[in-house]
């Protein structure tokens, strides 16, 4: 087994550039694409997220330690189709119809696409129609909706039964997330999870797609 | 003047905001007396200094005679807001309607940032945002003290969505104010364009009265809120 140590601290610190070094190297040196995910960036960012649920680490530096790990898949992406590796999971994400507010969608795609999933952004005020165009195109496992004002809540249903009305709901799991957002919120409208914060969205994602 | 006519209002294109690192690292998420270590430290402190520019902060409000008030409504002018307010602003003679903003450049800003990959930017640009939409909030109400009478004081300001006042309140008090004045209009879902505005109510009397104000934080169930006063 190659050791990824090196790696795992530049991801740890957000250091995007020593991160691809560590990278490049571990591959020169015959580390295998695979393992470079599965042993070096999944633990390194297992651990920034319980750093940060243990207070250690704020949003910021979850945000660079994603980057990192983004900037790391732009180089691998390649190398593990190659040897025909998918994504960790494909997500359709959006704020819904009515909401401009973007920064937590923003947050949660940044923080997905560090965790290896294939994101796509959809933007804000998405019409269901829209959602269900972009899943079916996409061959989406995961839907990610999106509200941060009570008065859009009700879209947030709208749009899960547009998914019933269209014979989708079965074939996508429903995520959904902003600060008005609850559990009890989520069991009402009969989404398949909730995350209270964009690094609880990421597990999440993962438990969704069986990760 | 018509009984249901404002006793004042007033609005300001320039209202002064002086950006402080650790009110701006609240806003990022860290909590208060937490510094994030130095490479961290100055690639806010770049984006805030990228952000100044970008900040446009005008404000707006208007005062009237509590016409009447209950524990769950306060009557301004024509109009009648429905919620906690009315036990909040207990003590008060006179209520200011107040809309702020800090302009349409820093959501720009952190849009471009998010476009362009740097999503560390992108969230500071927004927390900056936010910041200043807070701190413009401040500045105005400073603005508002100056039509306090001897011994009276101002009570802590209250927005539609917080403290036991509906979103839906935010058309009531764009009725009561002009904020077209400083250029903010409200969307059918009750957004605020620019989004980074804030408005709410503060209220003026006896010192002695407002003084005694019951806070809501103290009611709330978010310990965790980084707004908690």
């Amino acid at each position: 087994m190659h050791d990824f140590s090196k790696l795992q601290e530049a991801v740890l610190a957000g250091n995007s550039a020593a991160a691809v070094a560590a990278a490049r190297q571990a591959l020169s040196e015959g580390a295998d694409p695979l393992d470079l995910v599965l042993h070096g960036i999944s633990p390194a960012m297992a651990e920034v997220g319980r750093l940060f649920e243990a207070g250690d680490y704020f949003v910021p530096e979850l945000l660079i330690s994603a980057r990192a790990t983004k900037e790391v898949f732009v180089l691998i992406r390649p190398l593990l189709a190659k040897q025909g590796a998918q994504p960790t999971g494909r997500v359709v994400l959006g704020t819904v119809q009515g909401d401009l507010h973007d920064i937590g969608k923003n947050l949660v795609a940044a923080l997905l696409e560090g965790g290896g999933f294939e994101v796509i952004d959809l933007g804000v005020s998405v019409s269901p129609e829209k959602f269900i165009a972009a899943v079916a195109d996409k061959k989406a496992q995961i839907v990610g909706l999106s509200a941060l004002l009570t008065t859009t809540l009700p879209a947030m249903k709208t749009t899960l039964d547009a998914f019933r009305s269209a014979g989708l709901r079965d074939r996508v799991k429903v995520m959904i997330g902003g600060a008005p957002v609850t559990q009890s919120f989520a069991d009402t409208i009969g989404a398949d999870g909730y995350g209270e914060n964009a690094a609880s969205a990421v597990q999440l994602a993962r438990r969704l797609v069986g990760v | 003047m018509n009984s249901d006519d404002p006793l004042a209002t007033e609005s300001f294109q320039q209202l002064v905001v002086e950006p402080r690192l650790p009110e701006v690292l609240r806003f990022l998420g860290y909590p208060k007396g937490v510094f994030p270590p130095d490479p961290m430290k100055q690639s806010i402190e770049q984006v805030l200094t990228r952000a100044l520019p970008g900040l446009e902060p005008r404000g707006t409000f208007s005062i009237y005679a509590v016409r009447a008030h209950t524990r769950r409504s306060l009557a301004l002018g024509s109009e009648t807001i429905a919620g906690n307010i009315g036990e909040f602003l207990h003590g008060a003679s006179r209520v200011a309607v107040l809309v702020v903003t800090a302009g349409r450049g820093i959501t720009e800003l952190s849009t471009e940032a998010w476009g362009a990959g740097d999503s560390l930017a992108g969230w500071a640009f927004d927390a900056i945002g936010s910041w200043a939409a807070e701190a413009a909030a401040d500045a105005l109400t400073q603005q508002i003290s100056s039509h306090l009478g001897a011994d009276e004081g101002l009570t802590l300001r209250y927005s539609p969505g917080y403290c036991g006042m509906d979103l839906s309140q935010q058309r009531t008090i764009f009725g009561l104010t002009r904020p077209g004045s400083i250029g903010v209009s409200l969307l059918p879902s009750l957004l605020m364009q620019p989004m980074k505005s804030v408005s709410g109510l503060v209220g003026l009397g006896p010192r002695e009265l407002v003084g005694v104000n019951l806070s809501p934080c103290d009611r709330c169930l978010q310990i965790g809120c980084h707004m908690r006063r």
